[in-house]
């Protein structure tokens, strides 16, 4: 039976790199939480192509780059916009709850 | 934990050879430095095409053709730039110049794209960099690499296979199922441009593209195979990335044609970092890379001492 999503804390905001990207480790996972003009987006940190870490990418708006290949991702929905990235990548809901980001999960 | 795959960047950051602010600095975009540096490109072009327009009818039309051609021949620079998103922080962009390059020398952007990313994940490792350009193992080969012949006879071989919808099985190891289709149109469309360029010059007798395309592209392409022999021919065959990859130092000009790609092995540690950056990455990591001081000519006396010639051991370079 599939297991229902609740709520985690997972980290501090004031912990989180300004409109970058931050690395968090939860659990036996690696996430990447974004910073963006539209608030706090999160996602599995490994990139999907080529297993790089994300967090060590170039950030701009709600767009990250793998650093090994420059393939991109929306942080919004996980969706690929440039190759070599060609599969979504595993984002995950955010909240901000008296200044502990949550993840869904 | 899942951990992530070591790459020089996360290995240069573990050892302390650059910090995360400054990774940061470093990566950061923008259009303008690229716009600025286009203006004077397009100058440039402008100048040695002119140069070509009023030596036609002399002897003077083949070194002018020449030096038009090395102009030329370094939008494979600027494309390879486009490759990895660096020249404009409007990602588009990036794909819209790196396309018209491509159709200017030759050299489908989507399939650069995918080949350049296992050239970056597998770097000088035998049988997996698909870009590995070998030793030479005589100076009868280094020297037919340099006419192009070789790389003519490899692009054309290309663009013609995947017109017809076919890869070779290492191209299907870096190009995914999903791109299939845009690889083959865009060789396609490639091909019928050209196609069709060449019955417009019939049809209308205006051979004008030969004079400021085609032979100065043929002319100076041995130029650009002598530049690109300089980033890893020579260079061990490993994976340690201060082993495999060299920097060059060279002179403003050549810096400006090849959009600071002479810091290669700095470009190597963090593709992500724009061209305009690569100077100062270059003072952050120019200790913990393969440095060639005396820049091309230097890298080819190394690649010919190797290849143990009598005339490379005097200091006369190439």
């Amino acid at each position: 039976m599939k297991r229902e999503k609740t709520w985690k804390d997972l980290v501090p905001v004031a912990e989180l790199e300004d409109q970058w990207v931050s690395r968090v480790t939860f659990g036996s996972r690696l996430i990447a939480v974004y910073d963006t003009p539209s608030g706090y987006y999160a996602s599995l940190a490994l990139c999907n192509h080529g297993g790089a870490d994300l967090c060590d990418g170039y950030f701009d708006g709600h767009i990250i780059e793998c650093p090994l290949h420059q393939g991109a991702f929306d942080v919004r929905n996980g969706k690929p916009i440039s190759a070599p990235a060609t599969r979504r990548m595993i984002t995950f809901e955010t909240r901000n709850v008296d200044g502990i980001l949550q993840i869904r999960i | 934990m899942t951990k992530p795959i070591t790459t020089p960047l996360t290995q240069a950051l573990a050892e302390g050879k650059l910090t995360r602010d400054e990774l940061k600095s470093f990566m950061r975009r923008s259009n303008i430095p690229a716009f600025k540096r286009l203006a004077i490109w397009v100058i440039v072009l402008l100048l040695t095409s002119s140069a070509v327009y009023f030596s036609l009818g002399t002897a003077w039309v083949f070194p002018a053709m020449f030096v038009h051609g090395v102009v030329l021949v370094h939008h494979f620079s600027l494309q390879h730039e486009c490759v990895h998103y660096t020249v404009f922080r409007t990602r588009w962009l990036n794909d819209l110049f790196g396309s018209i390059c491509g159709v200017i020398i030759g050299l489908p952007h989507t399939h650069f794209r995918y080949e350049h990313c296992d050239h970056h994940t597998y770097t000088q490792i035998d049988g997996d960099d698909p870009e590995l350009v070998p030793m030479p193992k005589s100076f009868a080969s280094y020297l037919f690499y340099l006419t192009a012949i070789p790389y003519w006879r490899t692009k054309f071989t290309e663009i013609w296979r995947h017109s017809f919808g076919r890869l070779t099985a290492s191209e299907k190891r870096f190009i995914p199922k999903v791109a299939y289709k845009l690889v083959f149109l865009e060789a396609r469309l490639m091909l019928a441009a050209y196609l069709t360029l060449v019955g417009v010059m019939v049809i209308f007798d205006w051979y004008s593209p030969l004079f400021y395309w085609i032979f100065p592209l043929i002319l100076g392409e041995p130029v650009m195979r002598f530049i690109r022999m300089t980033e890893h021919v020579g260079r061990p065959t490993v994976s340690q990335m201060r082993e495999n990859t060299r920097t060059n130092l060279v002179s403003l000009p050549w810096r400006f044609l090849c959009w600071n790609m002479n810091y290669h092995a700095e470009h190597h540690y963090v593709s992500s970092v724009p061209f305009h950056a690569l100077p100062r990455l270059h003072e952050k990591l120019k200790d913990h890379i393969h440095v060639e001081h005396n820049g091309y000519i230097g890298a080819h006396r190394d690649i010919l001492q190797q290849l143990n010639l009598p005339s490379s051991k005097s200091n006369s370079g190439v």
